[in-house]
């Protein structure tokens, strides 16, 4: 019918150029294109691979055991009631795969949520606990954030990596939406959006509530990270690189960087290190 | 609502080909529209698109692209459609759309199968809560309901 988007593609680059030509405006945005295939056999070989048990153990580190289907469960090609299945018959005992299921509830959790609150993923749920008021956030994403121009190897990875993959490890959300938000001083909601334009998995509520998470707005106290800790999860391969390496604002024990990120901060605010 | 010949409305938050609509209504037409204001308001950049059209390329679904509800209506009054069949999003804009539908045909909105059945009413406040609640049963093989 006239009006009807084509379905036949020889290959994956005559159907790239022609999604560019017909939204110009997503290819201004970035023309890169993720290396994650879309469709349900390429999430099924995903969910084969899955291995719950060094999951568990190795999550945190940027080259850890992560499965990766975030896409996938985002746009229902898996569901997790499916994926917590193959998780469970992938291990010998359930609490094998605790960590792993744990996460998958995690997003099963911001879908309640978004469920009761709708827009409301877009509002403030409580007050920052930074000792700062929402006015005293910029209302936009800096330049050089946006570009991977700060200079700080790591921040600069990061954005690029989101750029051009549309995939980023969990931990690196936490660093990068910690530096936007506490380092920065930027509403959560400018770096949500960033987010959401290019993640692959991009969620109103994932997402959303994950900033909120780490600005303080839905949780009790705010997400900083330091250098030990950023150079631990990332096997140092920011560090040794980064031209920032002797100056780095993350080089500090968590009081410190308590102290000069939240000078007027309530008392009982002490930082969150790690969930 | 028995709906002798509907049309199916595939979004953007089930990409299945085990979609529950799909299976309950083999052969039907099934249609999926590109949210353009969506796409504008949220700026999504180009591999967010490739990667769903690769997803919608698996399904047995028309294309197309404006304003959804628009668009679904007409392809319903296309096929002479008694109803429109979709699955269920939290969405706040799912719902708005559905329920401009739903001023022109009635629509069935079939749920995905749920990550736990959860027994009581689940308190949201603070994750930790709301894992104690479910813990037992999420790491239970027993709530098996294969598809
Ligand atoms: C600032 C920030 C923004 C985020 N935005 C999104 C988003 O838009 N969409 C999204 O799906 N996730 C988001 N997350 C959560 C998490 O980072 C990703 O789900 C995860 O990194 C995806 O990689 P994976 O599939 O390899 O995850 P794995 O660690 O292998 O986890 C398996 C699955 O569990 C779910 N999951 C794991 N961790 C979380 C979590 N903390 N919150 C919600 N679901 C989780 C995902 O569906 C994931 O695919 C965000 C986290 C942060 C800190």
């Amino acid at each position: 019918m006239p009006g009807d988007m084509r379905r036949d593609f020889s290959d994956r680059e005559e159907l790239i150029a022609y999604l560019a030509a017909e939204f110009p405006a997503a290819a201004a945005e970035s023309d890169a294109v993720s290396a994650t295939i879309g469709g349900r056999q390429a999430a099924e070989a995903r969910l084969a691979a899955m291995r719950p048990a060094p999951y568990a153990a190795t999550r945190n580190f940027l080259s850890g055991a992560v499965t990766r289907l975030s896409a996938y469960i985002r746009h229902g090609v898996l569901s997790l009631a499916e994926v917590r299945r193959a998780a469970l018959q992938a291990v010998t005992r359930p609490e094998e795969a605790a960590k792993l299921i744990n996460e998958l509830a995690w997003r099963d959790y911001w879908q309640r949520v978004y469920a009761e609150i709708g827009e409301g993923v877009w509002e403030n749920r409580e007050a920052y606990k930074t000792g700062l008021s929402a006015s005293d956030y910029a209302p936009e994403l800096p330049a050089d954030i946006a570009t991977g121009t700060t200079g700080l190897a790591c921040m600069d990875a990061f954005s690029h990596d989101l750029i051009s993959t549309g995939y980023l490890h969990n931990h690196a959300r936490m660093w990068l939406a910690a530096y936007v938000v506490h380092w920065r001083r930027v509403a959560w909601q400018a770096g949500a959006r960033w987010f959401l334009s290019h993640l692959l998995d991009g969620d109103p509520a994932s997402n959303n509530l994950s900033w909120q998470w780490v600005a303080s707005t839905f949780s009790h106290r705010p997400y900083i990270f330091n250098r030990e800790n950023l150079e631990r999860y990332s096997d140092g391969v920011y560090c040794r690189e980064c031209p920032l390496r002797s100056n780095c604002p993350f080089d500090a024990s968590y009081e410190t960087l308590q102290a000069r990120l939240f000078p007027d901060a309530p008392p009982p605010a002490a930082p969150r290190r790690r969930r | 609502m028995s709906m002798q010949n509907p049309i199916i409305w595939v979004h953007g938050d089930c990409l299945s080909p085990r979609h529950p609509a799909l299976a309950a209504y083999p052969g039907a037409p099934a249609l999926f529209v590109w949210d353009e204001e969506l796409l504008a308001a949220l700026r999504v950049s180009l591999k967010r698109i490739v990667f769903m059209y690769e997803c919608l390329l698996e399904l047995p679904v028309t294309i197309r692209r404006g304003d959804v509800a628009t668009e679904v209506l007409t392809f319903a009054d296309e096929r002479g459609a008694d109803g429109i069949v979709t699955s269920d999003s939290p969405s706040p804009r799912f719902r708005r759309i559905r329920e401009r539908l739903e001023t022109a045909l009635p629509v069935r909105v079939m749920p995905v199968e749920p990550f736990v059945r959860a027994r009581q009413r689940l308190d949201l406040a603070r994750f930790s809560r709301y894992w104690q609640a479910i813990q037992v049963e999420a790491l239970s093989d027993s709530s098996d309901n294969a598809l």
